[in-house]
């Protein structure tokens, strides 16, 4: 199939030279598969396997693209879209620079991320994965929820500037496994991420949720006073806002365009707490890694953050033509994010739980609905969902009401970063908006940081 | 092809389905430029076509869907399969309200095909927009055209053959700057619904060009302008961000599969229960809320949902009790035996995929508050003793059960003694649900009604985006905080 697909490939490209157009072509192919789950049942069992070819024609400085979902015996179709693209383009505006059209040197090809096992997946496993989750602990009102997203990605390109090709195969997991109180509206989750077979552990979930579950059957709740708190984040919150630092910290483009919480002059500044080194690693196959970009460069760990110090700006290729920046190996559909670990020994939540401690602490796992309010000043904000727990000082453990955080990530990541745990955890960031984009961080799986404001807290679940 | 579609629902339906339903997309394109900083930096277009066909076995769902249309007998083999694994674990058999059954068809109202619009016409607009937002304080400006069009095919084992035809156009302008303490600004005009069809005719340079000097002038006002206190106001929300107000709060916490816990997992649940019907105060007697998919020229309304049931003008909120839902033909039975009452008649005809490669779930279809009485926008702001007007969607987060909400909007206006005194920047708002609805003071009347199209709402696992509108006035909310 491999050799199929580039190929075709190479046959649009002759055509593109035969007709004088200058144009890059990518491949992408998922095979997807989602069992999702509701009220302890199968809600939806779907799959999907779409073939998209995306042509970027280029006249100049004017661009101009056109996609298409097809298939690879469809070759006439593929070559009309590359008609319509290079008409298309020659009605473009010509841009204020010069679009660069990646030209690979070699062609390359990564696999290492794919597993066939896993990739594979029967229905029947993945039945077989949730009932495993579930175990015991659902009830008439404790119900499971949740999903289960496999399946394999492909994407190649080549473009008329060189005869090479570039491709890239991976297999991926995504599981959410949710126990929600129908009568009194909590729930409790727990998540794992695969590039391979054996990472799936659905014991490890059941043993996840089994602990949680104890904690907000036997403990009390309570509506938290508004104010000042030491937060422990889970993997999911530190993902998240990870995530969110991506978008609104270190990209060269939003920089420049004022949308980011980062200027220019940070460039080897403290910025963070000496104990926050982030880190875009290809090397961590758990994160789905791109160790080439899309326009040929090879990728290295490249550090944003390191012991706080403020590294570089990540530049995509069409933000550094239009800024006169140096490309940074950043042209890619993610990053592998890497926030290093710490030296608290806590592994687990259950670890967690009996470290002893001097003040109350608020576990929070999980952000939900996190948005920026003001991209200029980082701040960001969320409420608490999926099993938050105040950590009371005397050992007792209290099940708070959810509760929202409004706050600024140069504070959340700043000096006030009390410790990080050793452990890490894979943790999935993928959505299914479009084309298939398997991404995971690897984040340490606990963080604590002291005096953040809660400004709002909920009267009940 | 349709012939090969019949055959094969009858061949699954031979092998023990107990319902087949078949989307067919003959075609799909879309065409997005945007224009940024005077580059055109995206010119793009797609096509799609292909299908997705939905299978009921033992109570459960299965889905398939796929491009190549050389064998798609295997697809509806594939869905059956998925029915029959995913039938090994059903709690509740899933059932369908009944429906009539229909040969129908349904074309959304559009003159001018602007896939038909030639792409220089299409970019020479966006330059000249682009002329008209270059100016003094602007820091980077955008402008951008978004068409859809699309045409479905649904065929079910009940015997309904319905064709929707589908155009969709959307646009917007955005602004933003920096203030003296280099901190980031924006100011967007959406486009709205605009007289009775949404052609490339809705795209009119005059209405764009005042709406572009409006929001550079607003934005030049908020770059001088103080922080919004932190303090108890009313707060008076203008259409752009009252809608999303609206969206957020009523129509995905009324989205009946969210209730009954569909969504738990991801986008969450709602704090409505099935009790809650017919008895939850949700908000003051001025407001009513509904579902309307029959209002014309708009993306909420599309003839027929992918149910084939069709479109509906449902109550949700009456004089603030709730009585409705958004619903589809699966949750009202559902619902309907968990309440052990009949809170639905039938399904509302709200259940949309947004693509042939989804499966349909409750989607939100045009989510309106009818005008109320208390006259225009400066009426209620001369009839407001401390308050503040605020308009634009800048971040939006709301609580996983729908319970609480902080929103950014764009721009601010203090009201002080019936007469605005001044703008503020950075002014947000934050609330409980219910009782943030409960302080709703006053409701502007037709004059401040107006219908916002949302081309970006998102739900579900396999995610989706779907389009739709709302209409919705001028409205007041007591003892709100804001500034936080």
């Amino acid at each position: 199939m491999k050799e199929r697909i580039l190929q075709t490939l190479r046959d649009l490209r002759a055509y593109a030279l035969e007709k004088g157009y200058e144009i890059s072509l990518f491949y992408h192919e998922e095979d997807s598969y989602l069992m999702r789950f509701a009220n302890s049942a199968i809600s939806l069992n779907t799959n999907e396997h779409l073939i998209r070819l995306d042509i970027t024609a280029y006249s100049g400085r004017k661009r101009a693209s056109f996609e298409l979902i097809t298939d690879l015996a469809k070759l006439d179709e593929m070559k009309r879209g590359i008609d319509t693209a290079a008409e298309m383009v020659e009605h473009a505006m010509p841009l204020t620079y010069q679009p660069t059209v990646a030209a690979y040197a070699d062609s390359f090809a990564d696999e290492s991320g794919y597993d066939q096992a896993l990739a594979q997946l029967s229905n029947a496993e993945r039945l077989d994965y949730f009932n495993t989750v579930a175990g015991d602990l659902e009830t008439d009102q404790l119900k499971l929820s949740g999903i289960f997203s496999s399946g394999t990605n492909v994407l190649a390109a080549i473009t008329t500037r060189s005869e090479h090709t570039q491709y890239f195969k991976t297999s991926d997991a995504q599981v959410t496994a949710v126990l929600a109180h129908e009568a009194e509206k909590w729930e409790i989750i727990a998540e794992q991420s695969a590039y391979r077979k054996p990472d799936l552990e659905p014991a490890a979930l059941n043993r996840e949720l089994s602990f949680l579950l104890d904690r907000f059957q036997q403990d009390p709740r309570q509506q938290l006073p508004t104010g000042s708190y030491d937060i422990v984040f889970g993997p999911a919150a530190i993902a998240d806002m990870v995530h969110f630092m991506n978008w609104i910290g270190f990209s060269g483009g939003s920089m420049k365009r004022g949308f980011s919480f980062v200027a220019e002059d940070k460039l080897g500044q403290k910025v963070f707490s000496d104990k926050v080194t982030l880190v875009d690693d290809p090397r961590l196959l758990d994160t789905y890694p791109f160790k080439r970009d899309f326009m040929g460069m090879e990728r290295n760990p490249f550090a944003f953050f390191d012991q706080g110090v403020f590294k570089g700006f990540a530049w995509f290729q069409d933000d550094a033509d239009e800024f006169g920046a140096q490309p940074s190996g950043h042209t890619v559909m993610h990053k592998s994010l890497h926030l290093h670990p710490g030296e608290v020994k806590a592994a687990s939540l259950e670890e967690l739980v009996r470290m002893p401690r001097q003040k109350d602490v608020l576990y929070i796992p999980f952000l939900h609905y996190m948005n920026i309010v003001n991209p200029s000043k980082g701040v960001i904000t969320g409420s608490s969902r999926f099993g938050a727990l105040l950590l009371k000082a005397d050992g007792s453990v209290v099940v708070p009401f959810n509760v929202r955080l409004t706050q600024s990530l140069l504070d959340i990541f700043g000096d006030k970063v009390a410790w990080l745990s050793q452990d890490t955890v894979a943790c999935n960031q993928s959505q299914s908006y479009g084309a298939r984009n398997p991404v995971a961080y690897v984040v340490p799986r606990f963080m604590q940081v002291d005096g953040l404001e809660i400004s709002h807290s909920n009267p009940s679940f | 092809m349709l012939d090969q579609i019949r055959q094969q629902i009858d061949r699954v339906k031979g092998m023990g389905a107990t319902y087949v339903d078949c989307r067919w997309y003959p075609f799909e394109e879309q065409n997005y430029l945007l224009m940024w900083n005077g580059n055109l930096k995206v010119t793009a277009a797609s096509r799609e076509s292909g299908m997705g066909i939905r299978v009921l076995y033992k109570g459960a769902w299965g889905f398939s869907a796929s491009s190549d249309m050389g064998d798609i007998a295997a697809v509806f083999d594939k869905a059956l399969d998925n029915a029959r694994t995913a039938a090994e674990r059903v709690t509740f058999p899933v059932r369908l309200a009944e429906k009539d059954i229909l040969q129908a068809s349904f074309t959304s109202p559009s003159r001018v095909n602007p896939f038909e619009v030639p792409l220089n016409e299409k970019v020479a607009f966006l330059k000249a927009m682009d002329d008209k937002l270059n100016q003094k304080g602007v820091f980077q400006r955008s402008a951008d055209l978004s068409f859809m069009r699309k045409q479905i095919v649904f065929v079910d084992s009940e015997g309904s053959e319905i064709e929707k035809n589908i155009t969709e156009v959307f646009s917007s302008l955005e602004v933003n700057g920096l203030d003296a303490q280099g901190m980031s600004h924006e100011r967007k005009y959406k486009l709205n619904r605009q007289g009775d069809t949404r052609g490339w005719e809705s795209i009119n340079p005059a209405l764009f060009g005042e709406n572009a000097e409006r929001i550079v002038r607003e934005l030049n006002e908020m770059l001088a302008a103080e922080d919004c206190p932190k303090e108890d106001r009313s707060v008076i929300l203008l259409p752009g961000i009252m809608y999303l107000q609206t969206h957020e709060t009523i129509g995905h916490a009324l989205e009946l599969d969210r209730i009954l816990g569909y969504e738990l997992a991801y986008a969450g649940g709602s704090f409505v229960t099935l009790d809650d019907f017919g008895r939850l105060r949700y908000g003051s007697g001025k407001l009513t809320a509904r579902a309307d998919a029959t209002l014309p020229n708009s993306p909420g309304s599309f003839g027929y949902d992918d149910d084939g049931v069709p479109a509906q003008d449902n109550v949700l909120i009456d004089k603030g009790i709730l009585v409705g839902a958004i619903t589809g033909r699966q949750m009202v039975e559902e619902a309907n035996v968990k309440a052990k009452r009949q809170i639905f008649d039938g399904s509302g005809g709200a259940n949309r995929a947004t693509s042939f490669y989804r499966v349909p779930i409750e989607r939100m279809t045009n989510i309106n508050i009818d005008p109320g009485s208390d006259g225009s926008l400066d009426d209620i702001i001369a009839n407001t003793e401390r308050g503040i007007v605020m308009d634009g969607d800048r971040s939006w987060s709301i609580g996983s059960n729908r319970e609480q909400f902080h929103f950014g909007t764009e721009i601010g206006w203090l009201v002080d003694d019936g007469k605005i005194t001044k703008v503020v920047k950075n002014a947000t708002y934050k609330g409980d649900t219910v009782k943030f609805w409960n302080s709703l003071s006053a409701v502007g009347d037709e004059s401040t009604w107006q219908v916002q199209l949302v081309n970006n709402c998102g739900k579900g696992q396999p995610n989706q985006v779907m389009q739709l509108g709302h209409g919705i006035p001028v409205c007041r909310f007591d003892n709100t905080r804001i500034g936080e």
